[in-house]
């Protein structure tokens, strides 16, 4: 093993950007038929680490071997020949091409005539497709695909190239379980055929599952390597944020639902019959739920299951369309007309991609923290500056958001504290109800126990949170309920303190049993 | 080009004559300066003078860049001269600030060649009542804040060529279609109204008018649907040579170009310009529509170098082009 | 930041600059500044860097002006004035085009609705005999409510700013034409018919206190609105959010299409304000006037640093990059630069400032 040739090692690799440090002198090494995790906070070095291997950053101090033969990639195109595939976090599709036309951008096959040849596009993303285990029709446009769907994409193009070396930045933040299993067959598959695998995640445990090997890293430098088969969670996330992590779930549970009060949201028989259907969204279709006061109810199911959707149209933010069934908010009916009048009513909703729908990323803290409340903060339409450096203060304090000032652009936060900017935004409109979705994605883990502890005191201040997450651990971890949706419908219900992750997972996938009596009884009543 | 210095040597010599006697020009209101008959700013043969020329639109418009041409070679034959040159392409804002940028510079005199005159009019007498001259060109502008205006008179101009269009193209009379300039615009009414005048009390039947915006293309096409629609028509008067050439076009394309005689107007003495269209054969006359580029020059001269007045309005006459005088004409004009 | 701090303790000017100076990313063109800086810190970046613009160009016309009899010819206080009054109405345009722009908009009909309102005040005041009271406002209006309806067009039929305002300018020229018989309507000063009243031709030549130019103090009273406007209105807040993430501004409760509408309302009356200042100036009004100024208006916005894709800039950057363009126009002409040549040269200024948006500190 020792004598045998890596198919990367990196050695001495340092970066800097200005003044920061994003590598020091970091050692790391990739084997055939070895599935590698790298695992760090946010601006831990990680991803710094892989553009270099990718080709991506070009001015770096150290060295790069690929077989142990020295290279120095002048750019992506370069690395991509030498058999080194990067999946970025960030998906670089194009929106309003096809599916098939993506997997294929810039490799697309000809026929003898020299024109694009179509069939072996659109029969090849489905191979590639299949293998993956995702059934998209290839004619698709990317720009109509759900995150998640999105993300498989990119790993189908990735596998086109037959590479040596796949990097894989998080893949799993955008999938729900069933397509994360999937995922790890492909992963299975790649390791098998002796493709050397480097994986960057947050999820302890799919790395306990999936890696061979684990390196941290901490502030640029590498802090620790595992054995990721024998490493626990805990003495990951210790090595990651440098301190013990307690408890990574909210303490309260345990308890006992005894602060949970009224009903504040009633969802009857919900069905939306969109004015014009967009392809990739589910409507709502069915949807029975409830949410009381000071409780945290989860909303899972599969990849177009609706939930999104869902929390959308609970804040007059989904399609335009006609609606049946009733929406109570606080025993009132409800239906927004748009995310104004609904936070005006008192419901509040934090999108999933908040790099997309939830900030300005070139604007300040202060500006993104105080957005919805601007009215307040002000008398005849002028803003008081100091009211609303104040209002940001209490907020970015209270959720412990770290900066080194409120006119720091929120961009160049980590993706916990920006999610905390996002949530403290919404807190301060005072909501009786808080709609999340996927709260915890792309965040690393010291943030995320943060985050799980403030919902606790949300939901204990009586506000009544409805979750989205396909994150089950999470689930079973903060939820008091986990509502389970199936094609726009409530396919049931668990209570999480009877029910484990792998009921959950059951129930997702259309296991009926797996749901509670408890849960049955409610789901139909 | 060796005619032409000769002209500008002529001008800085034998001035007064040639203004009035060689050249022909109308005096009128005679020795009647501005605020007053001689400018402070003469300094004498001894002094060294900056004069601002200010162009209305060089883009486009050969005349005036024939005109910019004059001044440039007239200037040449007076030492003490240093013109400077700004091209407002035809905007309107753009020449006020030049004006007000060659009062930063200090000009000792302004040409103007406005591009409109009332949105000129103040700037130029902002300039003038700084005791600067001011010499107006072509174009007028309003009041009487300047020191001279030297112009061609157009209805002068239209008035001839209707009277060769009666006496000498159609003296037995006939039908004839008339290609106007741009709509709105000073020259284009006045050429026409007298070309009018030239015409009255003779058989001459103007059996149609179009707009044809100074432009050959448009002339063109203004005359392809006049000879769909009067296809007796026997000659064209256009406003300009342009329109004339594109008129010739139009009717070539139907075979009509042998029958049909075209007049046009301005005869600038450029290889594209209406003398060599004449005697070429394609226009059957033009008349030369001067741009008082030296004129200019030569009152500037009177006015700092030999701190005489000048007349308040100088009429250029303007000539009768045929295919018999094209060559000489052309030559004579400093075409080269 | 350690610098920035230390200008904060010591308050000399000469400290605070230097200190920003070095802070500037042109000091250090191709290094990124420590995200630390934040947007507070970014924005005065950017907005000393087309001061900075303006000051070189500035140095360079003082260095390549004429001279007359020991006088520097472009320091003359006329000639600046002249600098200022030339930029004008395009800089009173070029601060709706700011608003447009920052909330990732274009705004192309702002040079015909010059047009528009140039005719409309000389028809009203001339041909109509209507009060200057009464003509203004009706002009004003005029051009407020053609942007919002062009801010309507876009919001409900959900078709992009840059095609509505390019109907809008044909629309507008077409107006200007109809209003205006198609020529230009001279304006001339009295009491009798046909004659405008003598109040309004303050707007032409007529200096304020003798030096300034009345069109210049609008521009400056514009402006200081604006920057005001910006700096504390719960509007402007929503016009950034908006221009830094639409979606994000939506889902956050921000009236985005009333805003956007607005907007286009402002841009609307800013270029009407302009038109009637350009009537005045010309003491006519032409369907042709300020034909290009959107362009005019976008440059200066550009050179002041404002992202045209939205979300970050200011009025002080425009007004900076309307004066840098006046003054480069100015010293052009002084030195008697080819017309031809000078349209190269204002073209690559334009290239370079916005190259140096480039540098801005990456995140």
């Amino acid at each position: 093993m020792a004598d045998e040739v890596p198919l990367v090692s990196m050695v001495g690799i340092s970066k800097r950007y200005g003044g920061a440090q994003a590598c020091a002198g970091v050692d790391f090494v990739v084997r055939a038929a070895k599935v590698h995790a790298l695992l760090g906070e946010n601006g831990a070095g990680k991803s710094t680490l892989m553009k270099i291997l990718s080709g991506e950053v070009t001015d770096y101090e150290g060295q790069v071997a690929i077989a142990g033969e020295p290279v120095r990639f002048d750019g992506p195109a370069a690395a991509q020949r030498a058999g080194i595939a990067m999946i970025h976090q960030e998906l670089d599709l194009v929106p309003n091409m096809s599916v098939a036309d993506n997997v294929f951008l810039g490799r697309e096959p000809r026929t003898r005539q020299g024109t694009l040849d179509r069939r072996r596009v659109t029969r090849q993303t489905r191979e590639l497709l299949d293998r993956i285990g995702v059934a998209l029709d290839p004619g698709l446009t990317v720009g109509d695909l759900r995150t998640g769907e999105r993300q498989l994409v990119t790993i189908a193009s990735a596998l086109l190239r037959d590479p040596r070396v796949v990097i894989m930045d998080e893949p799993t933040s955008a999938l729900s379980q069933p397509e994360v299993e999937r995922l790890f067959q492909v992963i299975n598959e790649l390791r098998r055929d002796g493709v050397g695998v480097v994986y960057i995640s947050h999820r302890m445990d799919e790395i306990g599952r999936i890696a061979d090997h684990a390196t941290v890293l901490r502030n640029g430098h590498v802090v620790r390597e595992f054995d990721a088969r024998s490493m626990s969670a805990a003495q990951a996330a210790e090595a990651m944020v440098g301190r013990p992590v307690q408890t990574m779930f909210r303490t309260d549970t345990e308890s006992g639902d005894s602060d949970v009060g009224a009903e504040i949201l009633r969802v009857r028989d919900l069905v939306v019959r969109p004015r014009r259907a967009r392809s990739g969204r589910r409507e709502p279709n069915g949807i029975m739920l409830t949410v009381r006061r000071g409780e945290i109810v989860g909303l899972t199911g599969l990849l177009g299951s609706g939930r999104t959707e869902l929390l959308q149209t609970l804040f007059g933010a989904g399609s335009p369309g006609r609606w049946s069934g009733t929406v109570e908010l606080d025993g009132r009916r409800i239906r927004p007309r748009g995310p104004r009048q609904a936070l005006a009513l008192g419901v509040a909703f934090v999108p999933e991609d908040r790099r997309v729908d939830g900030l300005a990323l070139d604007h300040s803290i202060r500006a993104n923290a105080v957005l919805s409340v601007l009215g307040r903060l002000s008398r005849f339409g002028v803003v008081s500056r100091r009211v609303e450096m104040r209002t940001t203060g209490e907020s970015t304090r209270q959720l412990k958001v770290k900066s080194s000032s409120p006119r720091e652009a929120v961009g160049g936060l980590s993706g916990g504290n920006q999610q905390k900017v996002l949530l403290g935004r919404m807190l301060l409109t005072r909501p009786k109800l808080l709609l999340l979705d996927e709260p915890t994605r792309g965040v690393d883990v010291g943030a995320k126990a943060e985050i799980y502890q403030l919902l606790g005191e949300i939901a204990r201040a009586g506000v009544g949170v409805l979750m989205a997450s396909s994150e089950l651990t999470e689930l079973v971890g903060v939820c008091d309920r986990v509502v389970v949706l199936r094609n726009g419908r409530t396919a049931g219900e668990l209570s999480t303190r009877h029910s484990g992750e792998a009921d959950l997972l059951a129930a997702a996938m259309g296991d009926m049993d797996a749901l509670t009596d408890e849960g049955r009884e409610k789901s139909h009543g | 080009m060796r005619f032409r210095v000769r002209t500008a040597i002529a001008l800085t010599v034998g001035l007064p004559l040639t203004l009035s006697a060689a050249c022909g020009t109308t005096h009128e209101n005679s020795g009647q300066g501005g605020q007053s008959g001689t400018h402070t700013a003469c300094k004498g043969s001894g002094g060294h003078y900056l004069i601002g020329m200010s162009q209305a639109n060089l883009a486009g418009e050969p005349y005036r860049q024939q005109m910019d041409d004059d001044i440039r070679a007239a200037a040449k034959g007076v030492p003490q001269f240093d013109v400077k040159f700004a091209d407002a392409a035809a905007d309107n804002v753009r020449q006020q600030n030049d004006v007000d940028n060659y009062l930063t510079q200090r000009i000792d005199l302004l040409i103007i060649s406005p591009n409109e005159a009332t949105p000129l009019t103040a700037v130029v007498k902002k300039a003038y009542d700084k005791g600067i001259p001011v010499l107006v060109l072509d174009r007028k502008v309003d009041g009487d804040s300047y020191t001279s205006f030297i112009g061609a008179d157009n209805k002068q101009i239209g008035k001839q060529a209707g009277e060769f269009m009666a006496d000498t193209v159609l003296p037995k009379g006939g039908k004839i279609v008339e290609l106007k300039g741009l709509a709105g615009s000073t020259p284009a009414h006045e050429r026409s109204d007298g070309f009018d005048e030239g015409i009255a009390g003779k058989s001459i039947q103007i059996v149609a008018t179009a707009d044809g915006d100074w432009l050959r293309e448009k002339g063109q096409q203004q005359m392809d649907a006049l000879l769909k629609a009067h296809p007796d028509i026997q000659a064209v008067y256009a406003e300009n040579d342009e329109m004339a050439e594109g008129a010739y076009l139009a009717a070539q394309s139907v075979g009509r170009a042998g029958d049909i005689r075209f007049i046009g107007i301005d005869g600038l003495p450029i290889a594209a310009g209406g003398i060599k269209a004449v005697e070429a054969g394609r226009l059957a006359a033009t008349f030369v529509y001067p741009t008082g580029g030296s004129e200019a020059i030569a009152a500037a001269k009177k006015i700092l170098v030999d701190c005489q007045p000048v007349d308040k309005k100088q009429t250029l006459p303007t000539q009768l082009v045929t295919k018999d005088n094209a060559a000489a004409v052309y030559k004579a004009n400093g075409g080269s | 930041m350690v610098e920035q701090q230390a200008a904060e303790k010591d308050n000399s000017p000469a400290r605070e600059t230097t200190a920003r100076w070095r802070e500037s990313p042109l000091w250090r063109p191709f290094r990124p500044v420590a995200v630390g800086g934040g947007t507070g810190l970014t924005a005065m970046l950017f907005r000393f860097q087309s001061f900075f613009g303006l000051a070189v160009v500035f140095a360079a016309a003082v260095v390549f002006s004429p001279t007359r009899d020991g006088t520097i010819l472009f320091l003359t206080s006329g000639n600046l004035f002249n600098v200022v009054r030339a930029v004008s109405e395009i800089g009173i345009v070029a601060v709706g085009m700011t608003f447009v722009i920052l909330i990732g908009g274009i705004d192309l009909s702002v040079g015909a609705v010059v047009g528009l309102s140039a005719v409309g005040i000389a028809v009203l005041l001339v041909q109509n005999g209507v009060s200057v009271a009464v003509a203004v406002p009706v002009v004003l209006a005029v051009g407020a409510v053609f942007g919002l309806l062009q801010g309507l067009a876009s919001v409900r039929f959900g078709i992009q700013a840059f095609i509505v305002t390019l109907a809008g300018l044909q629309i507008a020229r077409g107006l200007a034409r109809i209003w205006s018989g198609g020529q230009g309507v001279a304006i001339s000063y009295g009491d009798g018919p046909n004659q405008a009243p003598v109040v309004f031709s303050l707007l032409g030549e007529r200096t304020f206190g003798g030096v300034v130019p009345i069109p210049a103090l609008f521009f400056l009273a514009v402006a200081a609105l604006a920057v005001l406007f910006l700096r504390v209105s719960v509007f402007s807040r929503h016009l950034y959010a908006i221009g830094g993430n639409e979606k994000a501004a939506w889902l956050s409760g921000v009236p985005v299409n009333r805003v956007k509408v607005v907007i286009f309302g402002i841009s609307g009356l800013l270029a009407a304000l302009a038109g009637i200042i350009h009537a005045g100036q010309l003491n006519q009004g032409s369907p042709n006037d300020g034909a290009g100024y959107e362009l005019d208006a976008i440059a200066a916005v550009v050179i002041g640093g404002t992202s045209l894709s939205g979300g970050r800039g200011s009025v002080i950057g425009t007004v900076t990059g309307a004066l840098l363009l006046g003054v480069l126009n100015n010293i052009l002409a002084l030195n008697d630069i080819d017309s031809n040549i000078q349209l190269l040269i204002k073209g690559l200024v334009i290239i370079f400032a916005a190259g140096l948006q480039r540098l801005r500190p990456a995140r």
